[in-house]
């Protein structure tokens, strides 16, 4: 089932955020810009050495944001391409520039998103589309619909899966960059007002602004543009797919996170390791039944046991499978171009061994997971 | 003459707007069937499709009771929003009608209902839109 070729190791040897949160007083660009300078700066490769970029991000805000970002840096007319993927358009630009350097087209590229997400309900349908007459496009309805069926299932409590928040939000109050900071107890969570039952409002990632970028280099040029060995992250997989046909049609909400099982199956694949050998992991929780269908269908958990691991805790900083060790989506929010890219910032930080008070001891290999709506799902494993 | 939400999903066979079918296409060449149009199959890609009526029934597969609307929502709030796996297997989402929210529960029946929906301030909007509501 291999389709992929990939050619030269590739590296991230930089990465930047720009803090995610709400700021009207600055624009798309102003968010992307600062990220790009940020990773530039931590990679020691000049802008002017950057041959090709890719940038992730959702609403439209004119046309070639991604050219008129990198214009404030210097017209250097290197290709720039502008990546729409739903709310894996962040972490599909990375896959794109993954997949450029590694066949030997680039050397080096940027990968970079950022997205001013406006508040209220996030549709992924046309305005004039017959959904709106329906009233089944509401991501966290999704969401909700499968919470309720996994905890039929499952025996999962409500508490169990208020606990993902809550871990989300102690790992989030160690990171300078997150949206959401205060911490809540199992009670708070569930007491926040109801969105979709049984879904409450602290369950529900909140909309946010930020930017995210990226820069990679092929590990046989790292030496010719004066990359830090001890501080670049190789880049064991990279998977990209759409929806795969899974019995029952399109429409259902409540499978659609076993859709991220192909692409994990591709990434462990491709990475040549297994499940077992995953340190640290950053998944897709846009809401709370988000991260425990996706560290299953990661398969670091069987089916419909994840909730009782996070109950034991197994999903904390210090457990055997950190989740979400910046806060997730949950607490940093989901500006969609920028989340792929900010789980990989968060991945390298910790391989790196630089993040903080929130470093988890001596990770060696991480997974990031992102979700969309087409049910793209994006997994790409990192090693030390 | 009422008109429907998506012909391609719901076909009236009335003309008071309060019968009709729900559409699927099922492949000829690996049996099966999705809600609404196609072209070619989902699973195997033949073009070989036939449109077929769908079950006018259900079970309940999941729900939500939907306090914060989507924008542009029509009805009334909160609404329940059911997820309704049909016998042929596909599983169609629509708002459940003419049930407590203290009588839903997983796995219960549930029955095609037509209903007449207008987008508020907009001449000429109305559609008749699919639902749910508990089988007799
Ligand atoms: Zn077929």
């Amino acid at each position: 089932m291999t389709q992929f070729r990939p050619g030269r190791d590739v590296y991230v040897v930089g990465v930047g955020l720009h803090a995610f949160g709400r700021f009207p007083d600055q624009s798309l660009s102003d968010l992307a810009r600062d990220a790009v300078v940020d990773a530039l700066q931590d990679s020691g490769i000049p802008w002017t050495a950057i041959p090709v970029a890719y940038f992730g991000h959702v609403y439209y805000q004119g046309m070639s944001v991604g050219e008129t970002t990198l214009a404030q840096l210097g017209l250097t007319g290197v290709p720039i391409i502008n990546v729409e993927n739903a709310c894996s358009s962040g972490s599909t630009a990375f896959w794109q520039a993954y997949w450029g350097v590694t066949s030997g087209v680039f050397d080096v590229a940027l990968a970079f998103g950022a997205e001013k997400v406006p508040g209220g309900p996030v549709t992924v349908t046309a305005e004039d589309s017959p959904a709106r007459y329906i009233g089944g496009d509401h991501m966290m309805a999704g969401y909700a619909l499968r919470m309720k069926r996994y905890m039929e299932e499952t025996g999962a409590t409500a508490a169990a899966l208020a606990q993902v928040t809550v871990k989300a939000r102690q790992n989030a109050a160690m990171n300078p960059y997150a949206h959401r900071k205060d911490t809540y107890s199992v009670e708070d969570v569930l007491n926040s007002r109801l969105i979709a039952d049984p879904l409450t409002l602290y369950q529900c990632c909140p909309t946010s602004e930020g930017g995210a970028a990226a820069v990679l280099c092929a590990g046989d040029t790292l030496d010719a543009y004066g990359v830090d060995r001890s501080r670049a992250i190789r880049i064991a997989a990279a998977a990209l797919t759409s929806g795969n046909y899974n019995g029952r049609g399109s429409d259902h909400s409540a499978f659609s996170p076993y859709r991220t099982e192909p692409a994990a199956l591709q990434a462990y694949e491709m990475a040549g390791i297994g499940p077992e050998d995953v340190d640290l992991v950053q998944v897709h929780d846009a809401a709370t039944i988000g991260e425990l269908q996706q560290i299953e269908a990661l398969h670091l958990f069987p089916y419909g046991e994840a909730w009782r691991a996070t109950a034991e805790g197994r999903t904390a900083l210090t457990g055997d499978v950190p989740v979400n060790t910046d806060g997730g989506l949950l607490a940093m929010g989901h500006p969609f171009g920028a989340t792929g890219i900010r789980m990989v910032h968060e991945t390298v930080t910790q391989l790196r061994g630089e993040a903080g008070p929130r470093q988890v001891e001596n990770p060696r290999v991480g997974v990031a997971q992102c979700s969309g709506a087409g049910d793209v799902t994006t997994v790409h494993i990192l090693t030390r | 003459m009422p008109v429907s939400v998506d012909e391609k999903c719901l076909r009236l066979t009335g003309d008071d707007g309060t019968s009709g079918t729900l559409l699927g296409m099922r492949c000829t060449e690996c049996g099966i069937v999705v809600f609404g149009p196609a072209t070619f199959c989902q699973s195997c890609s033949s073009p070989a499709l036939e449109e077929i009526e769908l079950a006018t029934g259900g079970v309940l597969y999941s729900y939500t009771i939907v306090r914060v609307p989507p924008p542009g929502w029509p009805g009334p709030v909160p609404y329940v929003l059911g997820e309704v796996e049909l016998p042929e297997g596909p599983h169609v989402l629509a708002e459940v009608i003419e049930c407590t929210h203290d009588a839903l529960q997983v796995g219960m029946p549930m029955t095609l209902a037509l209903q007449p929906v207008s987008m508020p301030d907009v001449p000429g909007s109305e559609r008749v839109v699919y639902k749910w509501r508990p089988a007799m």
